[in-house]
């Protein structure tokens, strides 16, 4: 009987001291992979701060792109950023949130939204530069106006389209079954408690994605580089070619001119740093609205 | 209005403060009712009446359909597709069943309470008021009236009277379920289904849910799915049970409980299965 137990103790300890040994590995494997991930972000952010920093100035937000070797700032770039993207964001989430409420609530299960929900997904990972050419075709060669900051915008609503449509459907199908049935319940007719009560439900959801599709779009350089080209003066004027600063960076770092690269330096801190603020800003919303959904 | 479908000639609930199980009319009637979940068949060709003014529950065991049946009351099954109710199912002697029949209509006249409480994202106030809006152009006055009106009925009122305007995420589970029924309540309708209202609740907050449906009682119609067989020999005049989609038995609480007529319901009530 001893003899047995004292069997089983050793087995037992056997195992643990292995399970132990493993843990460790598993773990220690892990922490390298999650620092090797953040070692290159850190990397990233700091070259951009450390270089970009350099070039900041009230200068950069007020002047417009120099000429080789004069100074100057990106006031035309951030301004032409800011327009198209807004205007991208203002064509793109309406139709994205529409055809993504159209998948989570009138199409369901059924085949032709699986169809749709899998074709989005595949618009969500086209290549930018294919939709760049895309718009090309459609807008600036049929329009004989050339260029356009309007066709920037085009080719950026394309890009923010499938990330709403994925975020509004993902988002209203986690407003629970119930809430749907009891809104029904009352005889309240299907849009209406579509509109007055799931949106109100899936809102924090819905604002992240949008978010997160303009932090997407604020990047972009290469639908911009065909679409709305670029534009060294100060420009408003929506049916011409305007600034927008990836496009600028692409530019101007591959220029052989030293104070060009302090702006695309410049340009690049300000654009992570938009972008750091635009994830926080929808992490902290999602987060201040987890709590009620419980 | 026709006689309930069984004899009338039971022994009376004791103690209830309620007109009894006598004399009472049919609200609602099945008549043949079956349902279908897609290949499954769910209800077998059940009959019986919802007594006007009466609470009726629907106990059995898990699957037994009984929630199903409650859920074909108000046609809310029908936002799901290939869930299809066949035969007769009147209301005031109307077929709620038929197609022309109108769905919003319906609701309105037949309110639903759900297992788990589900306020909507909005205020206390806005809960209650919501689905009046859909229905009526009230003043601010009359909508105020209208919704403290609600809140009383629901037992609620005087615990939310200072914070209206707070999210109504913000209550109890308790509370959230009598604004649950407040806002079912405030649209003034006929019939009221409550699906294992207190199935999620505590102790306390069942026994104030329960003591709210005997208070309803004398005004509304009351169909009311439990799973715990105390709650239905406590609040309700008549009992159904039901095993494998069909009606076993069908009669006054009081008699179903006691001298049941049937070895499977005697089995269920007294814990044999289920």
């Amino acid at each position: 009987m001893n003899s047995v137990q004292s069997q089983q103790t050793r087995t037992s300890q056997r195992l643990l001291r292995k399970r132990s040994a493993i843990n460790a590995v598993a773990m220690v494997l892990s922490c390298a992979a999650a620092v090797f991930g953040l070692v290159f972000l850190g990397w990233i952010l700091w070259t951009t701060l450390s270089k970009g920093l350099v070039g900041i100035d009230w200068a950069l937000f007020t002047q417009s792109t120099p000429p080789p070797q004069e100074s100057g700032g990106l006031a035309n770039a951030f301004f032409g950023s800011a327009v198209m993207c807004g205007l991208a964001i203002v064509m793109g989430a309406p139709l994205g949130i529409a055809a993504g409420t159209w998948l989570s609530e009138y199409a369901g299960a059924r085949r032709i939204g699986m169809v749709v929900r899998f074709v989005n997904d595949i618009l969500l990972s086209a290549p930018s530069i294919v939709l760049g050419l895309f718009v090309y075709t459609l807008v600036v060669a049929q329009m004989g106006t050339g260029f356009s900051a309007i066709a920037g915008a085009i080719s950026l609503a394309f890009i923010v389209i499938p990330v709403i449509v994925r975020t509004t459907d993902e988002m209203l199908r986690l407003v629970p079954a119930q809430m749907r049935e009891a809104a029904l319940s009352l005889g309240v007719p299907q849009w209406k408690v579509i509109v007055q009560v799931l949106y109100r439900g899936a809102s924090a959801g819905i604002v992240t994605g949008i978010l997160l599709a303009l932090a997407r779009i604020s990047g972009e350089t290469a639908p911009l580089l065909f679409t709305s080209f670029g534009n060294q003066y100060w420009s408003t004027d929506l049916a011409s070619p305007m600034a927008s600063v990836p496009v600028v960076m692409n530019q101007f770092t591959a220029s052989p001119y030293e104070s060009w690269h302090t702006l695309a330096w410049a340009g690049a801190l300000v654009l992570t740093f938009f972008v750091l603020v635009l994830s926080l800003l929808a992490r902290a919303i999602l987060s201040r609205n987890k709590v009620r959904h419980d | 209005m026709t006689e309930l479908a069984f004899s009338m000639n039971a022994p009376v609930v004791a103690h209830s403060p309620r007109p009894t199980a006598a004399n009472a009319t049919a609200k609602m009637s099945a008549r043949r009712l079956n349902f279908h979940y897609d290949r499954f068949h769910a209800i077998k060709d059940v009959s019986l009446d919802i007594a006007e003014n009466r609470v009726t529950a629907l106990i059995g065991p898990s699957g037994c359909g009984k929630s199903t049946l409650l859920r074909t009351f108000n046609r809310i099954y029908s936002i799901y597709p290939k869930q299809v109710a066949s035969g007769e199912l009147l209301l005031d002697g109307e077929n709620i069943l038929h197609p022309k029949y109108s769905l919003n209509q319906l609701r309105s006249k037949v309110g639903m309470v759900f297992q788990k409480p589900v306020p909507f994202p909005m205020t206390i106030f806005e809960n209650v008021a919501y689905a009046i809006r859909h229905y009526e152009k009230l003043s601010k006055a009359e909508m105020n009236l209208r919704v403290e009106q609600a809140l009383n009925q629901a037992a609620l009122w005087d615990e939310v009277k200072d914070k209206l305007k707070q999210s109504a995420l913000g209550l109890s589970g308790g509370q959230q379920q009598r604004l649950c029924i407040a806002r079912a309540v405030a649209l003034k309708p006929d019939v009221l289904l409550l699906d294992e209202p207190t199935s999620a609740l505590d102790p306390i907050a069942t026994s104030r849910i329960e003591q709210l449906i005997a208070e309803l009682a004398g005004e509304f119609t009351i169909a009311i799915v439990t799973h715990n067989m105390q709650q239905a020999a406590r609040c309700s005049d008549f009992t159904a049970f039901m095993y494998l989609g069909e009606l076993v038995e069908f009669g006054p609480t009081e008699k179903l409980f006691t001298q049941p007529g049937k070895k499977q319901t005697e089995d269920y009530i007294t814990g044999r299965f289920g």
